[in-house]
């Protein structure tokens, strides 16, 4: 306990000059382990995500053997989504965590509080999908009528970036950002553009692939992610070198704790993390007020 | 102990302030797992604090106007968090109002949560949900007995046994509006996960009123005397679940024997204490007077 609270003067007594933000604000960003303008990294990222995006949900079954639905289930059980809810999942392109948000909320779980409040309740419940990349969007409107939601108003498809966010302040009850967060520009931007459209008592739910302390497992991961992956990428969807980003930007992201703690620079209250599966990804969250 | 702990985190949250994050925040918070929600950071996996690589280099520049700006920095943080806290507490109480028609429920606390005007969301702030729901409720009840017995003046003039069946009669009468209710709150206060938290409020509750009955019991009396009042107010409470006698007159009828019961056995153990310690000192004379008579043969 005393331990953590010098940890914690220290580090306030550096925070006026020595800011996580500084150090994620250079003029040069990283694009993977290369260095690139700053400008340029939103366009290389962009064509990273349209070169795989037709192949995208395959990839991430067969990369994570699976285990990425469990997560995403994870973090929508965290969110704990409720009818009339308005919800804005940012790089959701693919539909994936909006389609088990809207499969929570129309569960026989929530039919107490359907048949508590007012029947327009039900209709009132919007889940926009914010993706800056068409293509993603595209894979997540045809998913979405192959299931059968694609007549269903709650389902909102919207282009839009990140860090300019095209919604009103204080109009959304939930942000979540699924394996996002690592491919934009200014980590900072994105957060104070979250905290500007939550309302009070909003949540914001990031999960993203994050660092494994485990040195044993970490030796594991590491060879997985060099040397399995990239390989996975060019057999399956012939892209080795998006996959080599992919893996090099997992590495760039700032830590669990660095993270959590740009989190609360940015505004946000009771900011916890879990790791799943020893680290490889996190589920952060944070409360508006 | 609990008492001491009460203590502190109800009078001197200042202390609490200077020594350690968990307890910042709204001081009347009384159950662990409150206080813990006004963590900055509590991460699943214990891992320490990532600042810690910083030292040298803090302690190097630390100047006195930085430390100034700090400590400005850190009362800002708490008051967010107090702030926060405080916020949590008021859709807890608006969802109070819920429970009585839709139970110890999210539901309820959606409810709540939309009458205070603040997105439902934050109901999944809340791991454990409906639990900390109850213990909202179990605290609340806590404070408002510490209030009464602050400032009830005839309580103290009631023997100790009148002055236990009483506390623990008003402490029940608190929970009259959630009775039909009241049963899904003890199950939810049973899961395994709660269980931690629901014991340690009933082991304060118990003390609260042991205290105000000016107890300063500190040896194996302690544990017993906690014991017997922590079974009475149980079987009170699950008595009263099923009785529908106006007012409750049954169950503080029930209440008044086991108290009554309690003291009774109480003294009948103090009496075949007595006997035993008169008896052995009965046989320890004529045993000496044996020995003496042999001695000076």
């Amino acid at each position: 306990m005393a331990l953590r609270m010098v940890a914690r003067n220290f580090r306030s007594k550096l925070l006026p000059s020595f800011t996580p933000a500084f150090m994620l604000h250079s003029h040069a960003t990283s694009f993977g382990y290369k260095e690139v303008p700053e400008e340029e990294k939103s366009k290389l990222v962009g064509n990273v995500f349209t070169s795989v995006a037709s192949n995208y949900d395959l990839m991430n079954d067969l990369m994570s053997a699976g285990l990425h639905r469990l997560w995403k289930e994870r973090l929508v059980s965290k969110l704990n989504p409720f009818p009339g809810m308005k919800h804005l999942d940012v790089a959701g392109g693919t539909g994936d965590v909006a389609f088990r948000i809207l499969e929570s909320i129309n569960s026989v779980r929530h039919k107490a509080l359907r048949d508590t409040f007012e029947d327009n309740l039900q209709e009132e419940t919007q889940i926009y999908v914010c993706d800056i990349n068409p293509n993603m969007l595209n894979v997540g409107k045809i998913r979405a009528q192959e299931r059968g939601l694609g007549e269903d108003g709650s389902l909102v498809w919207v282009e839009g970036d990140a860090e300019a966010l095209n919604f009103e302040d204080g109009s959304i009850d939930g942000y979540t950002i699924a394996f996002g967060i690592r491919n934009v520009t200014h980590i900072e931007k994105v957060l104070s553009e979250a905290y500007r459209v939550l309302k009070k008592g909003g949540r914001f739910l990031c999960l993203e692939l994050s660092h494994v302390e485990n040195p044993a497992f970490k030796q594991f991961y590491d060879y997985y992610s060099f040397s399995v992956i990239p390989a996975i990428g060019e057999l399956v969807a012939g892209d080795r070198n998006s996959y080599q980003y992919l893996v090099e930007s997992i590495r760039k992201f700032p830590s669990q704790e660095k993270f959590a703690s740009l989190i609360s620079e940015a505004g946000f209250q009771k900011v916890e993390y879990e790791n799943l599966v020893g680290g490889v990804v996190a589920i952060h969250s944070g409360l508006k007020f | 102990m609990y008492r001491t702990v009460a203590n502190r985190l109800l009078r001197f949250p200042a202390i609490y302030r200077i020594a350690g994050d968990e307890f910042i925040g709204k001081p009347r918070t009384l159950s662990p797992a409150m206080s813990k929600c006004s963590l900055n950071f509590c991460s699943t996996a214990e891992s320490p604090p990532q600042q810690s690589t910083s030292i040298p280099l803090a302690s190097a520049g630390a100047s006195g106007s930085t430390e100034e700006g700090n400590r400005r920095g850190e009362g800002r943080r708490s008051e967010a968090r107090a702030h926060c806290q405080e916020e949590q507490d008021r859709v807890l109480d608006a969802s109070l109002l819920h429970v009585p028609k839709l139970g110890w429920t999210e539901v309820a606390m959606v409810a709540g949560a939309r009458d205070v005007d603040v997105s439902p969301s934050i109901v999944g702030g809340f791991p454990r949900k409906e639990a900390e729901l109850v213990e909202h409720f179990m605290d609340e009840c806590l404070h408002k007995l510490m209030d009464i017995i602050d400032s009830e003046e005839d309580l103290k003039n009631l023997i100790p046994n009148d002055r236990i069946a009483k506390l623990v009669r008003i402490r029940l009468e608190l929970q009259v509006p959630y009775i039909s209710k009241w049963p899904q709150a003890l199950s939810i206060q049973a899961q395994p996960a709660n269980v931690p938290n629901s014991f340690k409020q009933r082991a304060m509750l118990v003390d609260e009123i042991w205290h105000a009955c000016d107890d300063e019991a500190n040896d194996i009396d302690w544990y017993v005397k906690r014991t017997i009042l922590g079974g009475i107010y149980s079987t009170s409470e699950i008595y009263m679940l099923t009785d529908s006698s106006p007012d409750f007159r049954d169950t503080w009828a029930f209440l008044n024997g086991r108290v009554r019961d309690a003291f009774d056995f109480k003294k009948s153990i103090q009496e075949a204490q007595y006997l035993a310690e008169s008896i052995s000192a009965g046989m320890g004379s004529s045993v000496q007077g044996l020995v003496n008579t042999v001695l000076k043969k």
